[in-house]
């Protein structure tokens, strides 16, 4: 038998690798933060995976589920002086309360409405944001959100925020990994693939959906919180309906219903916005060319090409093995 | 504040955003009905149409009627092409729901930065169409082309009518969205009603696009904000029914346009999603009771 450790090695070496390239990287605090950034919304594009990858229900207003997690830790810290690792997970569960409610709704619907009520959702956030000036500054936004204080501890530096989340980042995925391969996890995979089987099998669909909309929002809105924390600062254009899509994008890019898919996909999307920063006018084309080219080319995401390069690789080494043994035998 | 001139101007403006919303819903609810599918690009088409109206009318300087004829069959070609070279290929290859409207999602942001790019990354000025900058109505004036909006989507909206239930192929058409394989089994090429729906429903939001130009001007978010609104009319109406999206349309119009004389500026846009969200909420079968729960 195999230990996790002999099983896993490849991988193992690999994230080993990249986290000391990053902590080198991070010595800057400009890539710090990049770095920092990339686990956020890999946090984001895993919550989506839970809700989309694994129940099949898509949502294109996620970026208002992240703009409440940041507003609400960044008001609670900031107005209420509640404490900032406190006002983390209240942000949380705020925003797990919003998902709930949301989820109501949305669990009744089919896909199209679904993704309708979720960009009517994003929609009304952003708004809210943008107009509730007394409260969330408005366009402006609010600057200067104090650093972040684990017991005691003042991340008070880019490297030690991303530090912090991505510690928090392979919390996640822990968490995404436990849940799927339990009970409510093989619901969810039920649920996706044919609602009326499942049903039929004895699973409360509606209650798993509901499920799925709110552990996706709590991710989200923690996400969100940890992001006000790492800029110090926030404004509704962060929160936009574009960015809903890019969050899916990131997903998809990734590859759905995988452990590395989401980390790839928020890295590569994040490092392309990065190097066409001076070209603003391009980004959000090059985005969009993005978005179709991974929809027409690659629906499985980097993972699947992955996957298929290897299974193509296996397929010719069986070829060989197999024209060795006919030769052998003749 | 609530004299009749004043109310007057208020019922005109709505009727004339709320026509805009109640065409665009109609463009919805038809490719809906005839395809199954949801387009997040129909704000872009309509947009779309107003920078090549402006192109003919402005930069080439043709006459009005011709410029608004070409945007009308350049919109189409958009629509059909999208249809039947992007869509079609990508449920070929087996895509769900969900790939085909992050697709038109993604079509809608390649537009709108698209356009930044060949015209220009800030509003252009729309020339007046009318030599008048106002005209005598009932007792107060109005500009000409706030008309001329509420003109247009009103006949495009009657002419859509009587295509669908007056002409051979308009009949093929709703034969083809009520049971694709009888249809074709009677001689009705499905895929090309199809690629037609995409492309009426792109141009008729593309000839609104450029009749709103001298109304707002032309950017690139133009279309963005009345898809949304046009959007949630055709969900209110009953999505896929296309005189629930009129009535939706027109009911939005009014919401937007009093709740920002009489409430609050500020709000009109956050009380339209909110009304929105409650309807899928309580009652997602819209007024004419399409079915979309599962």
């Amino acid at each position: 038998m195999k230990t996790f450790v002999q099983k896993n090695l490849k991988a193992i070496i690999a994230v080993a690798v990249l986290v000391v390239i990053a902590l080198v990287l991070a010595q800057k605090t400009y890539y710090a933060l990049i770095i920092g950034l990339i686990g956020i919304y890999a946090i984001v594009a895993d919550s989506l995976d839970i809700l989309f990858g694994y129940t099949g229900q898509i949502s294109l207003g996620h970026a208002g589920l992240f703009a409440i997690g940041a507003y609400v830790t960044t008001l609670l810290r900031m107005r209420l002086g509640v404490p900032s690792l406190v006002a983390l997970v209240l942000g949380a569960i705020v925003t797990m309360l919003a998902g709930f409610l949301v989820a109501i709704p949305a669990s009744k619907l089919v896909k199209h409405f679904l993704s309708l009520l979720m960009i009517a959702f994003g929609q009304m956030v952003y708004l809210i944001v943008n107009t509730w000036t007394p409260v969330t500054g408005g366009s402006l936004g609010i600057g200067e959100i104090p650093y972040l204080n684990v017991f005691g501890l003042v991340l008070n530096s880019n490297l030690k925020c991303a530090i912090f989340i991505w510690i928090l980042v392979a919390v996640c995925m822990l968490v995404k990994y436990r849940i799927i391969n339990s009970r409510t996890g093989r619901a969810f995979i039920a649920i996706r693939e044919n609602p009326v089987a499942a049903r039929g099998l004895g699973i409360d669909v509606r209650r798993y959906k509901i499920m799925a909309f709110a552990i996706s929002a709590f991710l989200t809105g923690m996400a969100g919180g940890l992001y006000a924390y790492l800029r110090g600062f926030i404004s509704p254009e962060t929160f936009n309906g574009t960015q809903s899509t890019l969050f899916m994008t990131m997903l998809l890019f990734g590859g759905i219903t995988t452990v590395a898919g989401p980390v790839i996909g928020s890295a590569v999307l994040l490092l392309v916005k990065e190097v066409f920063q001076s070209l603003a006018l391009y980004q959000g084309l090059i985005y969009a060319v993005f978005i179709l080219i991974i929809l027409f080319f690659f629906p499985n995401g980097a993972v699947g090409v992955y996957y298929n390069m290897q299974a193509a690789m296996k397929k010719k080494s069986n070829k060989k093995a197999e024209e060795q043994e006919v030769a052998k035998n003749a | 504040m609530f004299t009749f001139p004043v109310i007057l101007r208020l019922v005109i403006g709505a009727l004339m955003i709320g026509s805009v919303y109640a065409v665009l819903g109609m463009g919805y609810s038809l490719i809906y009905k005839a395809t199954g599918l949801m387009n997040l690009a129909m704000g872009d088409f309509l947009m779309l149409g107003a920078f090549v109206g402006l192109t003919f009318y402005k930069t080439l300087g043709l006459n009005i009627y011709l410029s608004f004829i070409l945007t009308f069959v350049v919109m189409f070609i958009v629509g059909y092409v999208t249809q039947r070279y992007l869509i079609t290929v990508l449920l070929n290859k087996g895509a769900s729901f969900s790939y085909i409207i992050l697709c038109t999602a993604g079509l809608s942001m390649l537009f709108q930065n698209g356009v930044q790019l060949i015209w220009a990354p800030f509003t252009l000025q729309f020339p007046a169409i009318f030599s008048k900058a106002s005209v005598p109505f009932l007792s107060i004036k109005v500009a000409p082309e706030n008309l001329l909006v509420l003109a247009i989507a009103t006949v495009s909206a009657v002419a859509l009518h009587f295509f669908l239930n007056k002409t051979r192929f308009g009949t093929a058409m709703r034969a083809s969205a009520l049971d694709q394989t009888a249809a074709s089994s009677v001689g009705i090429d499905v895929g090309l009603t199809k690629g037609i729906t995409w492309g009426l429903s792109a141009a008729l939001a593309g000839v609104l696009g450029m009749a709103l130009g001298p109304v707002y001007g032309v950017y690139s978010a133009l279309g963005a904000m009345i898809a949304q609104k046009a959007f949630a009319g055709a969900v209110t109406g009953g999505y896929g029914n296309i005189y629930g999206a009129v009535i939706g349309g027109l009911f939005y119009g009014f919401v937007e346009t009093f709740t920002a004389a009489y409430v609050s500026t500020a709000y009109k846009d956050v009380i339209t999603f909110v009304i929105l969200i409650v309807i899928l909420s309580v009652a997602p079968n819209g007024i004419f009771k399409e079915k979309v729960i599962e």
